[in-house]
């Protein structure tokens, strides 16, 4: 088991260091920076300033260097544009993104889950229907279309919820929405398959044999089972919800981590760039780890097979 | 419509359950009380602002070259002379200023009574620190002519330059921010990088608190020489998407929108309650025709620039994108309002003679025109250009560039064909012609001889009417060869709610943003 853990986590360094240097590189490729924090025509003088104070007229592996070295101290550099610890802006971000990650991701699992067993037991009827339409919408309608449509209906003419920004439990409830919704969508449609498939093993057959009422079927033996590969992926989507959730913050100019990679993308701001992607990286490989070491210590097989 | 009435409404046309009639009475009531949040603090203004606030644009010491940072500028902070309603160089904190005859020397008298926001009084050493603290735009051709800098008491100031500039008052005052003043003893006793997080200046309103990306408090200073500003309080916003600045607007949750356009502008032109407040600002777009000097290019023909001027229905575009609010001037790269500017006759939309002249010149059926640079973030005025060249046989594909890669490729002569640029610069005539029309410019692919003798002329002329008359004449010859095909200057469109009385946009010629915040106010307040 401490071999399997060990070798898991030197993969993850891999992941995260490989990540490190592809997005370091990749920001460079955008352009430079400069060009958007001065007028059009400035003089080279200016440029190079501007080059100077942020260690961009460095060759690109002592910039890299630098970064990685900042990077183990706890470090991410300072924002161009904002002239800020990149990490204080991400701490100042983060609980933003943690409580619309946390309403849209219960959102989701509270519309997902029920509407795909549903679906599973009721396969081929008018509710599978619907919940097949529900979620071709949800995975097919960007979330940014959905949020302007919300803003117009429940904010504009309705006149029910504010149309941005946070402070209050009804700032929060439009931009949950448009970010649950897709992930609602790959709940249902995940927990319809996973049903599916439980719903047509021996287990159930043996339980329906035995006379169980077809509800404790469902809720206590087919439901449980199914569960596990739902919450699997809930757990890599509510990462996804608090780092990438770009689109839905600028729309609802909601202060999270997404409008902070906007931002950062928008000014060119590199150590913005990298630090939200490493950090969100950095989640995304711990919770994958975690998920693995569970896996491992559930069922021997994953171990000893690795 | 409140949400109650909302609901009243609502109710009255559905059959509804007591349940329904419930749930929506207890979501019209917390709509109310969020609506009651929003609109009660009376005293303060709020603002969707477009783009994200970042903190250099508080330390007139980092100001860009842009006009951006002066939203905040023009509040926080105060400068020697600047830009007001009506005055190019408006006295500031400098109640007057003399140029001695030679051109070689600037006193400065400041004004009494003037304050920062600790208290302090302003003076000579700090407008002295200030100027040497300038790290902005264009600090290395303001400094390197200064000579020094002199503070022989508390209120007089004397700059003394290398040689005669007659551009020293626009640079100083204008387009550098080295004339704002910050108060030295407060910037060396907090340092650089917690002056911008907590600046003290001497402008109408003082700093409160700073979210960067997210908005930003300001609350009046009762101190202020010029006025003792009505709105208590303001908070700036950030809203990127303009279409939830639109709502937020129509809410009420802001009172002051920037940057609407096109369709959602009619929306807010229609919209019973608020107002627009467009503002014709010194951004000024044109064609640019880079093979001018090439005697191989039809674009070297006179005739052939003149029949793309002829081919643009101006005032249509203008309609479509900006509600007819951009000024059709007729003067490609000078905006109106700057210094020395020459009034050249109005753009005419004349098709069938633009066909003509393209014939005259050898092109009856007319050409492939190649490649259209446009900035990106303009390519529906540019795909509006492009369908008028079309009409006249003008032929051109579009090649829409991402802003900085688009500036960069201007600016490094990589592009040919036509460009069709904006640009918003500060400065005055001359300035202009310096970086897009004459030899060694920043955006000049090439020139024309007479019009570059012409340049070091005016530069040395200390005379101001007969500067204006060599200027006026290099404008003339601009026009005349159409070296640039005029569009428009820019009508920056924004929106107002119904609780503003005042709100200071387009006092100041060419400036896009609300100012004086002195004058602001509250209907009702």
């Amino acid at each position: 088991m401490r071999q399997f853990v060990l070798k898991r986590f030197c993969y993850s360094l891999l992941s995260l260091f490989l990540l490190s240097v592809t997005i370091f590189f990749f920001v460079r490729v955008t352009g430079d920076p400069a060009t958007l924090l001065t007028e059009p025509g400035a003089s080279e003088a200016d440029i190079a300033a501007i080059h100077q104070k942020f260690g961009l007229d460095r060759p690109l592996v002592v910039q890299y260097v630098l970064f990685m070295t900042s990077l183990f101290r706890g470090d991410l550099g300072q924002s161009f544009y904002y002239q800020t610890p990149v990490m204080d802006l991400y701490w100042s971000r983060l609980p933003h993104s943690l409580l619309l990650a946390a309403v849209a991701m219960a959102f989701s699992l509270i519309i997902g889950i029920p509407s795909g067993i549903i679906a599973a037991v009721r396969i081929g009827s008018f509710w599978d229907s619907v919940g097949k339409v529900f979620a071709l919408l949800g995975l097919s309608l960007p979330s940014f279309f959905i949020g302007l449509l919300m803003i117009l209906l429940f904010s504009v003419y309705l006149g029910w919820l504010p149309s941005s920004g946070s402070g209050t439990p009804l700032h929060v409830i439009m931009p949950a929405f448009a970010l649950g919704w897709y992930f609602a969508a790959a709940h249902m449609r995940l927990t319809r398959s996973s049903m599916l498939e439980v719903l047509g093993s021996e287990y159930i057959k043996l339980a329906r044999l035995k006379g169980l009422p077809q509800r404790l079927v469902i809720a206590k033996h087919a439901f449980k089972n199914a569960l596990i590969p739902v919450l699997t992926l809930a757990g890599i989507n509510l990462v996804l919800m608090i780092n990438v959730a770009v689109i839905v913050e600028t729309v609802f100019a909601w202060p999270g981590i997404g409008r902070l990679l906007y931002e950062g993308i928008s000014f060119r701001d590199f150590p913005v760039v990298q630090g939200v992607v490493i950090l969100g990286g950095a989640m995304i490989v711990a919770v994958n780890l975690l998920v693995d070491i569970v896996y491992a210590v559930i069922d021997p097989r994953i171990r000893l097979g690795s | 419509m409140t949400s109650n009435e909302t609901a009243r409404s609502v109710l009255s046309r559905t059959p509804l359950t007591r349940r329904d009639a419930l749930s929506m009475g207890a979501m019209a009531a917390a709509a109310a009380i969020g609506g009651r949040d929003a609109r009660a603090a009376s005293g303060k203004l709020i603002w969707g602002v477009h783009v994200s606030i970042a903190p250099s644009w508080l330390d007139p010491a980092e100001t860009n070259g842009l006009v951006t940072p002066y939203m905040l500028l023009y509040a926080v902070h105060d400068g020697i002379a600047k830009p007001m309603p009506g005055q190019l160089y408006a006295p500031g904190l400098a109640s007057s200023w003399q140029a001695s005859e030679d051109g070689l020397t600037y006193e400065f008298v400041l004004r009494d009574g003037a304050v920062f926001h600790n208290g302090e009084p302003v003076t000579a050493e700090d407008v002295r620190y200030s100027f040497q603290r300038y790290r902005g735009t264009d600090h290395a051709p303001l400094h390197d002519r200064v000579d020094s800098v002199d503070a022989p008491d508390a209120r007089h100031v004397r700059f003394r330059l290398k040689s005669a500039w007659p551009d020293f008052l626009a640079f100083y005052t204008q387009s550098t921010g080295a004339g704002w003043v910050v108060p030295k003893k407060y910037v060396e006793k907090v340092g650089e990088d917690a002056f911008k997080m907590s600046p003290v200046g001497a402008g109408p309103y003082k700093f409160v608190s700073y979210k960067p990306g997210i908005e930003l408090v300001l609350e009046a200073f009762d101190g202020y020489w010029r006025k003792k500003p009505s709105v208590q309080q303001l908070v700036m916003k950030v809203i990127p998407d303009e279409a939830t600045r639109l709502a937020a607007l129509k809410r009420g949750e802001i009172d002051i929108a920037y940057s609407i356009r096109g369709e959602l502008a009619e929306e807010l032109r229609q919209s019973p309650g608020l107002a627009l407040k467009p503002v014709v600002i010194h951004g000024t777009f044109y064609l640019y025709f880079p093979e001018q000097f090439d005697a191989a290019s039809p674009w070297h023909d006179p005739r052939v620039r003149l029949a793309a001027s002829l081919a643009l229905d101006r005032p249509s575009i203008n309609q479509a994108l900006t509600l007819g609010y951009s000024h059709l001037t007729g003067a490609s790269i000078f905006p109106e309002g700057f210094e020395f500017y020459w009034q050249p006759p109005a753009p005419k939309y004349d098709p069938e003679q633009a066909k003509q002249l393209l014939s005259a010149a050898g092109y009856p059926k007319g050409f492939n025109a190649g490649f259209f640079f446009c900035d990106s973030s303009y390519s529906n005025l540019a795909e509006a250009v492009l369908n008028n060249l079309g009409e006249v046989g003008i032929r051109v594909q579009l090649r829409p560039v991402e802003r900085a890669a688009f500036i960069k490729g201007y600016a490094e002569k990589s592009f040919k064909n036509i460009i069709m640029n904006g640009t918003g610069a500060f400065g005055n005539v001359a300035t202009r012609l310096a970086s897009l029309a004459v030899k060694g410019g920043a955006f000049v692919y090439g020139s024309y001889p007479d019009i570059d003798a012409l340049f070091p002329q005016q530069a040395a002329e200390l005379n101001h009417d007969k500067r204006a008359a060599i200027l006026q004449q290099m404008q003339q010859m601009v026009h005349e060869r159409t070296m640039f095909v005029p569009i428009w200057q820019l009508g920056f469109i924004n929106g107002i709610g119904p609780r503003v009385a005042e709100s200071s946009f387009g006092k100041i010629s060419g400036y896009p943003y609300t100012a004086p915040y002195d004058e602001l106010a509250i209907k009702g307040a």
